[in-house]
């Protein structure tokens, strides 16, 4: 029905559909054209199958081979050339726009997410630390980035940060994301930590365990099992949240999707296939995290 | 072996002040076998506990083997580790198997290796009587199968001297027998124990001495034959009478 619908209004607003030129903005074949560096004369053409080999004598006697796709040979033997005269072609399969933005966003988000997860679980074990100096900070911290937009936040690290640190577009990207993300995997943390009986802290302890040890090998393990579900929660937003860093100029999927667009005009099919692009990371990366999820029920 | 001089420990939190444990001076020989009894909320656990340094003392002095816990210069990781515990609510660790279970802390604190601490927890393992389950998550054993690698668990640190706190009170009633038999095997052996039990059974045939606490203070104590024949404290009388 609503398809139905949808298909009737795009008609009336005179929309043409022009699926046919998505797929090269995922990988083209790239053609590089070789041309004659000097004046000179073609020596010998070798056909090598696929490939023709052509070899070029200059006026002064240098020899210069080139090896071109057989189809595209543009020249015959002792026929004198110009500078620039074309010789043939190569092609290549290159990835596109969109593939480097998807890669883009597949390592932006991955990095982030890691960095994000450290910078958390030292925030929630602060949180929880009976350091009131540590818990603080802590607090501070969630607040401030919790508090304020990301989007902002971008801005400030990449005009501001970037500016006086003289730090790289990515570099100030995944921060802002990775502190971002940070904020909310620390208060997730320290939930799961909190959700951990104590008996168990001091059963580790009255075995002599310290309380780094009985962090490391008692309370983290389980507090992670329990903590996985919001852990995806967020890690699945940071992903999307990475679309974001386009604003700073950094060549991501929804930025490579924007400039797809200016040249194609296939505005629709490009944002539905950019959002099919996403949802195929975030589904994936919800689907490892339910197997990881299964492999740790073993225990229950 | 331990000696407990004026132990305080106070409670402070929203304006009042709860004396858990307030002035209990004893001494425990090594290779006795205390109980401590008392009705509920009468400090017995915050006593244990204290032995163990999992709370800080208000006051006085405990010294176990030479070593003042109070003093800020012990390591309390050092004491912990000649000082088993065993919980009511059993505390195993639920990620990891049983075996897991008793060797993770020879490892990771006593620095023993894998192939030594797996031999000492299935030595262990049969000592309490669960050999076959050494792959089992606790989650899937009994309450008493749980409490009795609880009791595995702290053996294996080879303690000088075992904390049971109510051990059978979270028990179902059939199970109650099993963990005591362990309970009692080890006091033979000549560990130094302090049970805190509502176990009168026990009491009467293990315990070398019976301490009786009342609102955080050492009201009386005794051989068993003393405490349960002809207790000179009133409330202990009346607790006695209750608990029969
Ligand atoms: N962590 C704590 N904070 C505040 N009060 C406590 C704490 N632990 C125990 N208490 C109080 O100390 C008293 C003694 O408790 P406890 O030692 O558990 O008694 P028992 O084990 O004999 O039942 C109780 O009144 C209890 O409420
Ligand atoms: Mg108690």
């Amino acid at each position: 029905m609503m398809g139905a619908g949808l298909w009737v209004a795009t008609k009336k607003i005179d929309y043409t559909w022009r699926w046919k030129r998505v797929p090269q903005y995922f990988f083209y074949n790239a053609e590089t054209m070789h041309n004659a560096p000097f004046d000179s004369r073609v020596a010998q053409i070798d056909n090598l199958g696929d490939t023709t080999r052509v070899i070029l004598i200059s006026e002064d006697d240098e020899k210069l081979s080139f090896e071109v796709d057989s189809p595209t040979l543009n020249v015959s033997v002792d026929e004198e050339l110009f500078e620039d005269d074309h010789l043939g072609s190569t092609f290549q399969w290159r990835a596109g726009p969109l593939v480097v933005g998807l890669w883009n966003t597949l390592w932006i988000s991955a990095a982030a997410s890691i960095m994000g997860l450290i910078i958390g679980v030292i925030t929630g074990l602060c949180r929880v630390s009976k350091n009131p100096t540590l818990r603080d900070l802590s607090v501070t911290y969630v607040e401030i980035f919790r508090g304020t937009p990301l989007l902002v936040q971008l801005f400030i690290f990449y005009f501001f940060l970037g500016t006086v640190l003289d730090i790289d577009r990515f570099v100030a990207g995944i921060c802002a994301l990775a502190i971002f993300a940070g904020a909310y995997v620390g208060e997730i943390i320290r939930a799961g930590i909190q959700s951990i009986p104590k008996g168990q802290m001091e059963a580790a302890r009255s075995l002599g365990m310290n309380v780094p040890q009985a962090m490391i090998y008692i309370i983290l393990p389980q507090a992670f099992k329990r903590t996985l579900p919001p852990l995806a929660g967020q890690f699945i937003s940071l992903i999307k949240d990475s679309s974001l860093v386009s604003v700073i100029a950094i060549n991501d999927l929804t930025k490579s999707g924007r400039e797809v667009i200016t040249s194609t005009f296939a505005t629709f099919e490009i944002w539905f296939i950019v959002a099919l692009l996403y949802l195929i990371l975030t589904f994936t990366l919800s689907q490892v995290i339910a197997w990881v999820e299964r492999r740790l029920a073993v225990s229950d | 072996m331990i000696k407990t001089v004026e132990l305080k420990k106070i409670f402070s939190g929203r304006g009042q002040e709860v004396r858990a444990v307030d002035g209990v001076t004893s001494h425990i020989a090594s290779g006795e076998v205390v109980v401590v009894i008392g009705p509920s909320g009468s400090g017995k656990s915050t006593y244990l506990r204290c032995l163990n340094g999992l709370e800080t003392l208000s006051s006085g002095s405990i010294v176990i083997d030479g070593t003042d816990l109070a003093d800020r210069k012990t390591d309390l990781n050092k004491v912990r580790r000649e000082v088993g515990m065993v919980f009511q609510q059993f505390n195993l660790f639920p990620h990891k198997t049983v075996l897991e279970n008793i060797i993770l802390a020879q490892q990771v604190v006593r620095k023993r290796n894998r192939s030594d601490a797996e031999d000492k927890a299935r030595q262990l393992l049969k000592k309490v009587g669960i050999a076959e389950k050494e792959s089992v998550y606790p989650g899937h054993l009994s309450g008493g199968q749980q409490q009795r690698v609880a009791i595995a668990r702290a053996l294996a640190m080879d303690p000088k001297i075992m904390l049971f706190d109510e051990p059978t009170s979270a028990l179902d009633p059939e199970m109650v027998g099993e963990v005591l038999d362990v309970m009692k095997q080890l006091a033979r052996e000549g560990m130094t124990m302090v049970v805190v039990t509502h176990e009168m059974g026990f009491a009467r045939e293990v315990a070398d001495r019976v301490i009786f606490m009342d609102q955080g203070k050492l009201v009386e104590e005794g051989t068993p034959e003393h405490f349960f024949t002809e207790p000179r404290e009133e409330r202990a009388k009346a607790f006695l009478k209750q608990v029969l």
